[in-house]
């Protein structure tokens, strides 16, 4: 069973596509490092933009069809798994400074 | 004090002190931790800035030593809050970082008390304890350059995909920028030393190299803490964000 983001979506990537473990896991880490994000402090939000603006060209390359609504899947059915599971958002460093710009 | 330098430390002891008024005036309604650590650096700093250069500034020889031993603690005092805003905010679980806090910690301490066990302040560098101390300063400024660094390539990253707004993606860049410019002034402090510790008298270069760096320090710090609209909309303009594919 998935214990953090990555693997539930690593998981669902696996289900959505004919990839294998490995390739689904290597296709969402290169993804996340595309898109400047750490695997192990993701977020639902992060996770939603990386699947809907990177990962339909990362699946595109290994051949999968219909990459756009794949991903738009796989991603609402990570929604409701991270939900169920209690997978929340971390405070990040992008917050400490967008607070520093503020009057 | 420097022939020139100290009119960019009056400079940057005055905006130091709004930026820590700004940013425990922020703390006072977010109640979040990193900006009241960061405007507690600033304010200590502000301090140890304006009461090291008032001398030079009104032409009188030197404060008394007491005044001069509070004036150093000061800022020493200001560090502390600085390492722990850098640790909170960058690495708030690695284990390292503590240890790193810890060493840093003890190089100010150890090296401040030692520093000035006779009364004063003996800048030179030729004694082991101001090199000692000159660590346990200059090595979070240079922790903070190389963090904020590392985070702004990611959030360049992130900008691109709508993640982070391309004004945090800058603001990283001002502070690892910050970082540096106070790395080059400690690197300055060493010349400082070694030049007091001979001479007497500070070469123009030691003198252009802190006015610079104190200077540059402020202009940073000013886009990073009091962003013009002008310069936010420059930078939000000229960021590259990806359409979604099923936008069309």
């Amino acid at each position: 069973m998935a214990t953090d983001l990555f693997d539930l979506a690593a998981e669902k990537l696996e289900t959505s596509t004919e990839m294998d473990r490995l390739a689904s896991r290597g296709t969402l880490r290169i993804a996340l490092k595309e898109a400047g994000l750490d695997a192990h402090k993701l977020t639902v939000t992060q996770l939603r933009a990386v699947f809907e603006k990177l990962m339909p060209k990362e699946l595109e390359a290994r051949g999968v069809s219909d990459a756009a609504a794949t991903c738009q899947a796989a991603m609402n059915e990570i929604a409701i798994s991270a939900d169920s599971i209690g997978i929340a958002s971390a405070a990040s460093p992008d917050d400490v400074f967008k607070r520093l710009g503020e009057s | 004090m420097e022939e020139n330098a100290y009119l960019a430390s009056i400079l940057a002891s005055i905006f130091f002190l709004i930026a820590s008024m700004r940013l425990i005036r922020l703390h006072r309604r977010t109640r979040e931790r990193p900006e009241l650590l960061l405007g507690l650096y600033f304010a200590f700093s502000g301090i140890y800035y304006l009461g090291y250069n008032t001398p030079s500034l009104l032409q009188f020889d030197a404060w008394p030593a007491p005044i001069n031993l509070a004036i150093e603690w000061a800022y020493i005092l200001g560090v502390f809050p600085y390492l722990l805003f850098i640790r909170s905010v960058f690495r708030p679980a690695a284990t390292w970082a503590g240890c790193f806090v810890a060493v840093c910690s003890v190089c100010l301490l150890v090296g401040t008390l030692l520093l000035t066990q006779d009364g004063t302040v003996d800048y030179a560098l030729t004694n082991p304890w101001f090199v000692v101390q000159w660590f346990g300063y200059t090595a979070p400024c240079f922790w903070l350059g190389w963090e904020a660094m590392l985070y702004r390539q990611n959030a360049t990253k992130r900008a691109r995909i709508g993640l982070c707004p391309p004004i945090v993606a800058n603001r990283y860049l001002l502070i690892a920028l910050f970082g540096c410019f106070q790395v080059f002034a400690c690197l300055a402090d060493l010349s400082f030393a070694n030049e007091v510790g001979s001479s007497e008298t500070v070469s123009l270069l030691t003198d252009a190299l802190l006015g610079g760096a104190e200077i540059a320090s402020v202009a940073v710090l000013w886009l990073a803490f009091f962003p013009p609209v002008r310069y936010t909309n420059w930078i939000t303009r000229r960021a590259v964000i990806l359409p979604t594919p099923m936008d069309g």
